[in-house]
């Protein structure tokens, strides 16, 4: 979720760039729904994103069965708490001739981390447009 | 009749034959896979585990896929927390009403926080025991708490969601056609749904615009 905020503070440079943003969630409909259009995450702590209804820029698009994350290689690879694994949150630019540019996964280090993540796949994106 | 006797002795001191992975059901062997943590899980926090993650996917399409209800049912009381997990997850994706109160039991009572969660989502798939998924979001930590208030959202919505999962994964796939993502190659396409329930192909874009795609984890 702080990867989307920190990229709809940035959504006019996506847009300059006649980009396609797309979110894929390995969740159903409802829970995807949930995670486009309402911030109950971010909502519930003090920060710069606390008061926004919705922080999602991106096309959302559920993938439930997380069929897509494994084709990109990103399913079943993060641990989270308790030992569930869970997709490995991760950036992919795609350019104009349909060539993977870039990936990279966000390292969730620090609240400033996230900008500069965000700009790195904004610059990848730039490049992807030329 | 010595030799006889000597090769019934030896038989009876051979061990038994080791069960092949062929003949274990699918949440056996998913019992057998690698996970982080080792017996105490509670200690794991977010970080990458990429070992053995196509054995993780292949054999969750397999569970969901194919497994008898017997057996899932049987599994949510298996001493391993990962087996009663996917049982769990398996059983509410597969629309098994039968195991709703199972599912409340362990939502409510499971020692592994996991556990609780996986059948808290299943009962929200199951839209049933919408008073156990109430209590579990005000009594149970923060995780999953969470998970209780979007399984409610499932519980009241007007979408199946356990029947868009299943047709998800009736769909399959194979081990060639994961992690085919390269930088420096054609991007792979996928198919997905936009949020109007439409099917979106990543191919119907490809090549005519810059594109950028992030995988969210969990609910992160």
């Amino acid at each position: 979720m702080h990867e989307q905020a920190q990229l709809r503070l940035k959504k006019q440079e996506a847009i300059k760039l006649g980009a396609a943003v797309y979110l894929v969630q390995s969740h159903d409909l409802v829970r995807t729904r949930v995670f486009k259009e309402e911030n109950r995450l971010l909502s519930r702590v003090k920060s710069p994103f606390s008061k926004n209804k919705s922080l999602v820029f991106s096309t959302a698009l559920s993938d439930p069965a997380g069929r897509a994350a494994a084709i990109y290689g990103v399913a079943r690879k993060c641990a989270m708490w308790g030992g569930w694994v869970e997709n490995d949150p991760c950036w992919f630019v795609i350019d104009r001739k349909g060539i993977l540019t870039y990936a990279a996964h966000p390292s969730f280090g620090t609240p400033t981390s996230y900008i500069k993540e965000v700009d790195d796949m904004l610059d990848a994106l730039k490049k992807a447009a030329l | 009749m010595l030799r006889l006797m000597s090769a019934i002795v030896c038989l009876l001191l051979l061990p038994p034959p080791l069960q092949s992975q062929e003949s274990k059901s699918a949440l056996e062997r998913y019992r057998d896979l690698e996970f982080p943590g080792g017996p105490d899980a509670s200690k794991v926090g977010f970080k990458v585990f990429e070992k053995g993650w196509q054995d993780r996917v292949a054999l969750e399409f397999e569970i969901i896929n194919t497994a008898d209800l017997k057996s899932l049912r049987a599994g949510l009381k298996n001493e391993d927390r990962l087996v009663r997990s996917m049982a769990a997850r398996a059983l509410g994706i597969r629309g098994d009403k039968a195991s709703a109160d199972a599912l409340a039991d362990l939502a409510l009572n499971d020692p592994e926080f996991m556990v609780r969660i996986r059948a808290v989502e299943s009962l929200g798939l199951l839209k049933m025991k919408l008073e156990v998924i109430e209590a579990v979001k005000k009594k149970d930590e923060a995780g999953v708490a969470w998970a209780a208030d979007l399984s409610i959202d499932q519980f009241k919505s007007k979408l199946d969601c356990a029947a868009q999962i299943r047709n998800a994964f009736a769909v399959g796939i194979k081990r060639k056609e994961m992690g085919l993502a390269k930088v420096g190659h054609a991007a792979p396409d996928f198919s997905a749904q936009t949020l109007d329930g439409k099917t979106f192909k990543l191919s119907s874009v490809l090549g005519k615009k810059p594109i950028a795609i992030y995988f969210a984890a969990f609910d992160q």
